[in-house]
């Protein structure tokens, strides 16, 4: 899911550097002072979850977590999660840091779709209902990042579709777990602290 | 605080595995250069193509991975060898080799290429009670027996320590208690 220095092409690398500083930007324009901690928090498990593999065939891949980091922080996600993607860079050599750009816009910019999309049915209904749109949030944002993924990879001279079909595939795994883990999380937050999903759409 | 706890329980679930991240290397075998290809969780890159370019980007050759991840390529000249292998997905290695280390590999070749004189090392024109090919044959097992230790510190340099993964988080506390203690300041200044 991280792609490393030296895949992509210049031009690919510039301008997801550009739109990640904007995303980041508009991110910290929303994150107000009650959100800081969750925010923390959302960028510390997205910082670990990457060291949980999940075994499939000969390969593996790990967990990313970025649906819940959008779904309760919307824009705010993207400071979160490049934070996050800093780290791994710097301490666990996930990616790298010519490419941090466009990994934070691979892996945030599905998030905050996916709260655009369903970050208000969540909100609504009752806590079970919540769970389900936010599990339905989880896998969307996984697939938008492999769409992503396969994007910047297109852009930099491979063939998409091989490409596309091949970051999915590997991912429906991640996905499925995703998408039970954002909708328990949900479900956990719905019941415990539900102010946390109306301030995010007021917001 | 419950979210938190349960966060926290799957995140300590499973042991953490090795990091997905590509390992290469290469290093002189006699004649030729020997590298292997990898990720960092102990698979192998089984029957990859790996392109060779000089200093200045023209192609020099191409070899392919064994099933091991192993690759030899045989230099022509004394020049810097990039060597250039996509694994797909984004995984793309890149590693060189020194033009003093090719050189060193084409002077200690038996059929001494007729162009490349190698610069500063020559040839020793067998002055030791040793002759070339028991000089050679040493190597050779010198090589083979140091091969699983190189396999092992490349390993071992990938390995994710507790250390590193709460450092990690330490940094993130501490970096979103400064952007807390910013906030809060603009609050109560405004």
């Amino acid at each position: 899911m991280h792609i490393v220095d030296g895949a992509l092409s210049n031009p690919v690398v510039i301008g997801g550097a550009v739109a990640a500083a904007g995303g980041i930007a508009l991110g910290l324009k929303t994150l107000d002072l009650d959100r800081i901690p969750t925010a923390g928090v959302l960028s510390a498990s997205f910082f670990v979850a990457s060291l949980i593999h999940v075994p499939i065939g000969p390969s593996s891949v790990h967990l990313i977590l970025n649906g819940l980091a959008g779904l309760l922080l919307g824009w705010a996600a993207f400071p979160a999660l490049f934070v996050g993607l800093l780290l791994q860079a710097v301490f666990f050599g996930f990616g790298g840091l010519t490419v941090l750009g466009v990994n934070t816009l691979n892996i945030a910019l599905p998030a905050v779709l996916a709260w655009l999309l369903f970050g208000r049915l969540i909100g609504r209904g009752t806590p079970v209902q919540g769970a389900v749109w936010g599990g339905l949030g989880g896998a969307f944002a996984i697939a938008g990042t492999t769409a992503m993924v396969a994007a910047a990879l297109a852009l930099s001279g491979e063939g998409f579709l091989p490409a596309a079909k091949l970051v999915f595939f590997a991912h429906i795994p991640v996905m499925a777990i995703e998408a039970v883990l954002t909708g328990f999380a949900v479900l956990l937050a719905r019941k415990v602290k539900p102010e946390l999903f109306v301030r995010g759409i007021a917001a | 605080m419950r979210r938190l706890l349960l966060i926290a329980a799957l995140a300590c679930a499973p042991l953490p595995a090795a990091a997905h991240k590509v390992i290469a290397g290469v290093f002189p075998s006699g004649e030729a250069i020997e590298g292997e290809l990898g990720f960092s969780n102990g698979d192998m890159a089984a029957d990859t193509e790996v392109v060779v370019t000089g200093p200045d980007g023209t192609e020099l050759g191409r070899t392919r991975t064994d099933a091991d991840g192993f690759f030899t390529y045989v230099p022509t000249a004394p020049v810097a060898h990039s060597f250039h292998a996509n694994l797909g997905a984004g995984h793309v290695a890149e590693v060189t080799m020194p033009a003093e280390d090719v050189a060193r590999i084409l002077g200690a070749a038996p059929a001494a290429a007729p162009a490349p004189a190698a610069p500063g090392e020559a040839p020793s024109p067998a002055g030791g009670a040793l002759g070339a090919a028991e000089k050679q044959a040493i190597a050779e097992a010198v090589r083979d027996e140091v091969r699983p230790l190189r396999r092992e510190i490349a390993a071992y340099r990938e390995h994710n320590d507790l250390q590193s993964i709460l450092g990690g988080i330490g940094y993130i506390v501490g970096l979103f208690g400064l952007g807390f203690y910013l906030a809060a300041r603009r609050k109560l200044a405004g």
